[in-house]
């Protein structure tokens, strides 16, 4: 009984440490690498960190104000994959989509959007089968 | 049993020091670092607005974008620097200076940009920012025309990290201060272009649009009415609000095709704004805005 007692919290205490580990996230690093990813002739404005806290969040939301004639670029970093299924989704502020990165049912690690309404946007993470859940993310313009 | 004990406290230990607090708990610590500060300002929600807040540097490309000459006599001079005494000041001024930099690196006019530069870090310092300044590589890159996309890349991040690092400190008034100055210098910037070349109707739109920010900027202020200072710029912002009220903006959404081109998302927006401002608008504008920014600046 004692070994069987023995054997249940060993691997509780092996499962909550890779509970731990898996659960660490450093968004920033993920969004100052994004930056440089930024495609050429866009200028950075902002870097967002990506942080689903291990699953605790569903989705991560930033706000910009999108202005007409300018075209914006947001990218996505996370670990392996491309993407690791984070999603990035523009709403408007009337809560209507204007853009996805998952096209199809592929993801896109980047999205360029020449905005032709200004007002302030809703940009949307979220996470569709998401290992890490932790990425960053960078928000670009050009004229 | 006494590995079962050490397993067991291990466990318990583990589980209570989680990364990611639970929601109650948080919520908790957030009512009493809102209580600290007073009960009518709420940080999560200023910040959540601060982040709109556009780059100034938007503005000075249109305007190189769209041929419009240099101008230094647009900028608030480097040497005003000794007027500015208060925190209140100084961090509005850094705004100013800021957005004066940015307009100076995107017409690669190094030299003018240079002499911001001390004056930047100077009140940087004074507000306890300064080690968010990278002067030195700054002052480095700015020497290079070639460097231009790294220079506005590293002010960019530069003023980034202090707005992060003002509302995470709980100085969120400053960081409302620094990019309400950066916003009315590129303003102000656009106004006096505007007056010069009125045929030109992308500025006018330009102007008008800033419709959308000013408000956001005015909703920022409501949260700071018992600062005396604040309350006071408030006042002149409303009355500059009331003259951005008389612009009508039309926005129609029209659902967006998409495309995937080179690995990249690209969007067609069907959507629209129609922003009907008037010249007599502009110039109403144009004579608010400089009124408060000569306010701030001299």
């Amino acid at each position: 009984m004692k070994y069987v007692i023995s054997s249940i919290l060993l691997v509780s205490f092996v499962g909550l440490l890779s509970i731990q580990l898996s659960g660490q996230c450093n968004p920033d690093s993920f969004a100052t690498a994004c930056i440089p990813k930024l495609a050429t002739g866009f200028n950075f404005l902002k870097s967002y960190k990506v942080d689903g806290e291990g699953g605790a969040k569903e989705k991560v939301e930033y706000s910009y104000v999108f202005t007409k004639g300018t075209q914006y670029m947001i990218n996505l970093c996370a670990n392996g994959a491309a993407t690791d299924g984070i999603v990035v989704t523009l709403f408007d502020s009337g809560r209507n989509k204007v853009a996805t990165s998952k096209i199809n049912g592929q993801f896109i690690s980047a999205i360029a959007y020449p905005c032709n309404a200004t007002g302030i946007y809703y940009i949307q993470y979220t996470f569709d089968g998401s290992s890490g859940k932790c990425g960053g993310s960078a928000l670009g313009f050009k004229r | 049993m006494r590995i079962v004990m050490i397993c067991l406290v291990a466990s318990i230990l583990l589980a209570s020091c989680g990364k990611s607090k639970k929601p109650d708990e948080q919520a908790f610590l957030n009512s009493l670092d809102s209580a600290k500060k007073g009960p009518t300002i709420d940080e999560e929600v200023i910040n959540s607005i601060l982040q709109q807040i556009p780059s100034p540097l938007e503005i000075s490309v249109l305007l190189k974008e769209s041929g419009t000459k240099y101008n230094f006599g647009l900028l608030n001079t480097p040497e005003n620097l000794s007027k500015y005494n208060s925190n209140y000041k100084k961090a509005l001024n850094l705004g100013i200076y800021g957005t004066d930099l940015g307009y100076t690196n995107i017409y690669q006019q190094n030299q003018d940009g240079i002499k911001y530069l001390a004056s930047i870090k100077s009140l940087a310092n004074d507000l306890n920012i300064g080690q968010f300044f990278d002067i030195e590589t700054i002052g480095r890159l700015a020497t290079n025309s070639k460097n231009l996309d790294s220079l506005l890349l590293i002010t960019t991040q530069n003023f980034n990290d202090i707005n992060h690092y003002l509302q995470t400190q709980g100085r969120a008034n400053l960081s409302v201060l620094l990019l309400t100055g950066g916003w009315l210098e590129a303003m102000q910037i656009t106004c006096q272009v505007a007056g010069k070349d009125p045929k030109n109707k992308e500025l006018k739109e330009k102007i008008g649009e800033q419709k959308i920010i000013l408000e956001q900027i005015v909703l920022l202020f409501s949260f700071y009415k018992e600062d005396e200072n604040m309350a006071s710029l408030w006042k002149d912002l409303d009355e500059l609000k009331a003259a951005f009220d008389k612009i009508n903006i039309t926005y129609t959404y029209k659902e967006s095709t998409m495309e995937v081109v080179n690995g990249v998302a690209i969007i067609k927006d069907n959507s629209t704004t129609t922003i009907d401002v008037t010249d007599k608008d502009i110039q109403n504008i144009t004579s608010i805005t400089n009124s408060i920014r000569n306010k701030i600046a001299s």
